[in-house]
C-alpha cells in the first residue's frame, strides 16, 4: 500500500512537470494550427538558461524563472516573427519542415556553444534534496517544480479567461476568420501567443533542470514526451494538459517501477492507441484532430 | 480548358525531369574511380530511391509518414539476422524483410490511417521509435549482441562487393527499379486515385474511390522499398545496430529531401537526394572546422529557407518562374493554401 501511494505521489509530481513541459507546444498548436517540431529545443534552450545562470551568477533556476521568462518571451516572439510568421498560411508540411528545420539547427548550435557534455545543477544543499511527507520520500526539485508548473497553468487560464488579450487569443484559437472579422488583429495574437508560449518552455525547461540533465539533443525526448501528453490531454486544451500529464506521469511511475526497460515504450504505444481511439484526447474538443486539413 | 493543359504538362515536365536526371546520374559510376565520390554517390541512389519509395505514400497518396525508419530498419535487421544465423541469401532476405516490414506497415494503418495530416505524422513517428524500443528491449530474451556486424566475404549471392562501383551499380539499379514504379503508378489509375484522395478525402471517398485500399496500397509498396533500402545500405555497411539503423534520421531525411525536390512528383524525391546529401557533405567541409555541427546548424537554417521560399520544391519553384518569366506576371500560383480557402 504504502509502495502504491509512494509511486503515486512521485507520479503525480512528475506529470506536473511533464505537462508544464507540453504546454507551449499546446498553446501554440491550440491558437496558430502549427505543430511546433522544435519545441523540444526550446525547451532544452531552457535548460541551459537555467543551468548558466546558476553556474555564472549562482542564482538558482527558481529565482531566476521571471528573467528567463522575459528573455524567452523575446526569444518566442522573434521564432514567430522572423519564421513562423511565413509559413502561417502554408501547409502542414512547410511548417513542420520549417520547425525541423530549425530544430536542427538549434540542437546543433548548443552542441557548438555547450558541447556533448551532461549538465546538471544541484540547487539544494546536501541534507534537502529529499523531502518527507506523511512518511513519502520525495524529491525536493520534483516538488517545486510541480508548484510552479501548478502556478503557471493558475496564471495562464485567469489570463485567457479574464483578460482581454486572453480572450481574443481564445477567439482566434476557435476560429481565425471570425476572430479577423471582430477586429481582433490576429498577427498581434500570433505574436503574443508565440511569446508565451516559448517563455513557458523557457521557464520549463530551467525547472527541470536540477532533476534532468541537460544535453544538446535532449529536446528530442522531451518534445516526443510532449505530443504524448498533447494528445493524451486534448489538443487545444489547457486543462487537458494538466490531466494529460499527471495521467503520463502516472503511467510512467508505475510502469517504471515494475519494467524501467519498458516505460519508453508505453509512451508511444499509449500515443498511438490514444489516437486511434480517442483522437480528440481526454478533454480535447472532438473534431479537433481533423481540424488541420490543409 | 486550362487546367486540362496545365495537368499534361505537370506529367509531361515530370517525365523530362526524370529522364534527365537518371541519365546524368546512373551513368556516373562508369567514370568515377575515386572512392569518396563513389560513396557518395551510393548513398544518392540509395537515399533517392528510399525518397521516392516515401513519396509514393507521403508525397502522391498525401499520407505525410515520419515513422519510415522503422521499414528501414527492419529491412535491415530481417536480412542481417537471416544472413548471419541461417546463411539465407540477402537478395532473399531483402524480400524476406520486405514482407516483414508490410505485415508491420498492416499493423500501424489500422489505427494510423484514422487519423489526417499532422496527426498521421506524429502516430507514424511514435510507431518508429516504439520499434527501435521494442527491439532492444527483447534483447532480454534472445541471445543477440548489440550491434551484428556482417562478415566481409565478397561474392554476388551474398550481396558482398570488392568494388565500390558495384555497390554504385547496385543502388543505381535499386533507385531505377523505384522510380519506374512510381511512375508507372503515377501513370495508372492508382496515381490518380491517390492524388483524389490526397486533395481532398470526402471527394474521394464520394466519388466512389475505394480509398483505405488505395492507401493502403500505396503504404505497403512505401514499406517494401524502403524496407528494401534498408536491406542495401546494411549490405554496403555490414554493421548494424538498432540506434543506427532505427534512426529518427530516416523519417525526416526521406520526406525532407521529397520535399525540397518537388513532393508529389516522380522527379522530385531524386532531385532532392542529389541536392541535400552533397549539400551536407560541402558544409561538413567548410564549416566542420569551425566546430563539430557548425555544418548542420547551417543546413538546418538552410531548410528552413528553402522549404519557406519554396513550398512546392524546386520543381516546383522552377515551374512558377518560368509561368512568371511567360505571362510576365509577379502574382504567385499557390496552389495549397490551408486558410486561404476558408
Amino acid at each position: 500500500m504504502q509502495l502504491v501511494l509512494q509511486l503515486l505521489m512521485s507520479g503525480i509530481l512528475l506529470g506536473g512537470v511533464y505537462a508544464l513541459a507540453a504546454l507551449g507546444l499546446n498553446m501554440i498548436f491550440g491558437v496558430a494550427k502549427i505543430v511546433n517540431f522544435a519545441h523540444g529545443e526550446f525547451l532544452m534552450l531552457g535548460m541551459y538558461a537555467g543551468f548558466w545562470l546558476m553556474v555564472l551568477t549562482g542564482i538558482n533556476p527558481y529565482w531566476g524563472s521571471p528573467l528567463i521568462a522575459v528573455v524567452f518571451f523575446v526569444l518566442g516572439m522573434a521564432f514567430y516573427w522572423g519564421i513562423m510568421r511565413f509559413t502561417i498560411y502554408s501547409t502542414e508540411l512547410t511548417q513542420v519542415f520549417t520547425t525541423l528545420g530549425l530544430s536542427i539547427a538549434l540542437q546543433n548550435l548548443a552542441l557548438v556553444l555547450f558541447s556533448a557534455d551532461y549538465r546538471t545543477i544541484q540547487t539544494m544543499p546536501d541534507g534537502m534534496s529529499s523531502l518527507q511527507f506523511l512518511g513519502f520520500h520525495l524529491s525536493t526539485d520534483r516538488v517545486i517544480a510541480f508548484f510552479f508548473a501548478m502556478a503557471i497553468f493558475a496564471g495562464l487560464i485567469l489570463f485567457l479567461k479574464r483578460t482581454f488579450t486572453g480572450r481574443a487569443i481564445e477567439a482566434v484559437s476557435q476560429d481565425l476568420m471570425a476572430a479577423r472579422l471582430m477586429g481582433i488583429d490576429t498577427q498581434k495574437i500570433f505574436l503574443i501567443t508565440f511569446g508565451l508560449g516559448i517563455s513557458i518552455t523557457g521557464v520549463a525547461g530551467a525547472v527541470l533542470v536540477p532533476s534532468f540533465y541537460a544535453f544538446p539533443s535532449v529536446g528530442t525526448f522531451f518534445v516526443l514526451i510532449a505530443f504524448v501528453v498533447v494528445v493524451l490531454g486534448g489538443l487545444g486544451s489547457v486543462t487537458g494538459t494538466v490531466v494529460g500529464g499527471i495521467a503520463l506521469g502516472l503511467i510512467e511511475s508505475y510502469v517504471g517501477y515494475f519494467s524501467p526497460d519498458l516505460k519508453e515504450a508505453t509512451h508511444f504505444i499509449l500515443l498511438i492507441l490514444l489516437l486511434s481511439i480517442r483522437p480528440h484526447g481526454l478533454l480535447g474538443v472532438k473534431g479537433a484532430e481533423k481540424e488541420t486539413l490543409k | 480548358m486550362n487546367w486540362l493543359s496545365d495537368y499534361f504538362d505537370i506529367r509531361r515536365t515530370d517525365a523530362i525531369w526524370t529522364v534527365l536526371l537518371l541519365a546524368m546520374t546512373l551513368g556516373l559510376p562508369l567514370f568515377i574511380s575515386n572512392n569518396y565520390y563513389l560513396n557518395v554517390l551510393v548513398l544518392v541512389f540509395l537515399y533517392a530511391g528510399m525518397a521516392s519509395a516515401w513519396n509514393i505514400l507521403g508525397g502522391m497518396a498525401g499520407q505525410f509518414s515520419l515513422g519510415h525508419t522503422a521499414f528501414f530498419g527492419t529491412g535491415a535487421y530481417t536480412s542481417t539476422l537471416l544472413y548471419n544465423y541461417l546463411g539465407v541469401s540477402p537478395w532473399l532476405g531483402l524480400i524476406a524483410g520486405g514482407i516483414v516490414s508490410m505485415f508491420f506497415a498492416v499493423i500501424i494503418a489500422y489505427p494510423a490511417f484514422r487519423m489526417r495530416g499532422v496527426f498521421f505524422a506524429m502516430a507514424t513517428l511514435a510507431f518508429g521509435e516504439a520499434i527501435r524500443i521494442l527491439l532492444i528491449y527483447s534483447r532480454k530474451f534472445v541471445d543477440m549482441p548489440y550491434g551484428l556486424s556482417i562478415n566481409w566475404e565478397p561474392g554476388f549471392s551474398r550481396m558482398i562487393f570488392e568494388e565500390r562501383s558495384s555497390y554504385a551499380f547496385l543502388t543505381g539499379g535499386f533507385l531505377l527499379i523505384v522510380t519506374l514504379v512510381a511512375y508507372g503508378l503515377s501513370r495508372s489509375y492508382i496515381g490518380t486515385y491517390l492524388r483524389a484522395i490526397r486533395d481532398s478525402e470526402e471527394a474521394a471517398v464520394a466519388a466512389g474511390v475505394p480509398m483505405r485500399r488505395y492507401k493502403m496500397i500505396a503504404l505497403l509498396i512505401s514499406a517494401f522499398f524502403t524496407s528494401a533500402g534498408g536491406t542495401i545500405l546494411a549490405q554496403y555497411v555490414l554493421y548494424i545496430e538498432p540506434t543506427s539503423v532505427f534512426s529518427i534520421n530516416y523519417s525526416i531525411d526521406l520526406p525532407l529531401m521529397s520535399l525540397i525536390g518537388g513532393i508529389g512528383t516522380v522527379a522530385g524525391p531524386i532531385l532532392g537526394a542529389v541536392i541535400a546529401l552533397p549539400l551536407r557533405d560541402v558544409l561538413l567541409e567548410l564549416f566542420g572546422g569551425a566546430a563539430a555541427g557548425m555544418h548542420l546548424v547551417i543546413y538546418g537554417v538552410l531548410l528552413m529557407v528553402i522549404v519557406i521560399i519554396l513550398p512546392d520544391g524546386l520543381i516546383g519553384g522552377v515551374k512558377s518562374l518560368l509561368r512568371r518569366l511567360q505571362r510576365g506576371q509577379t502574382s504567385g500560383n499557390r496552389t495549397t493554401d490551408k486558410r486561404g480557402r476558408k
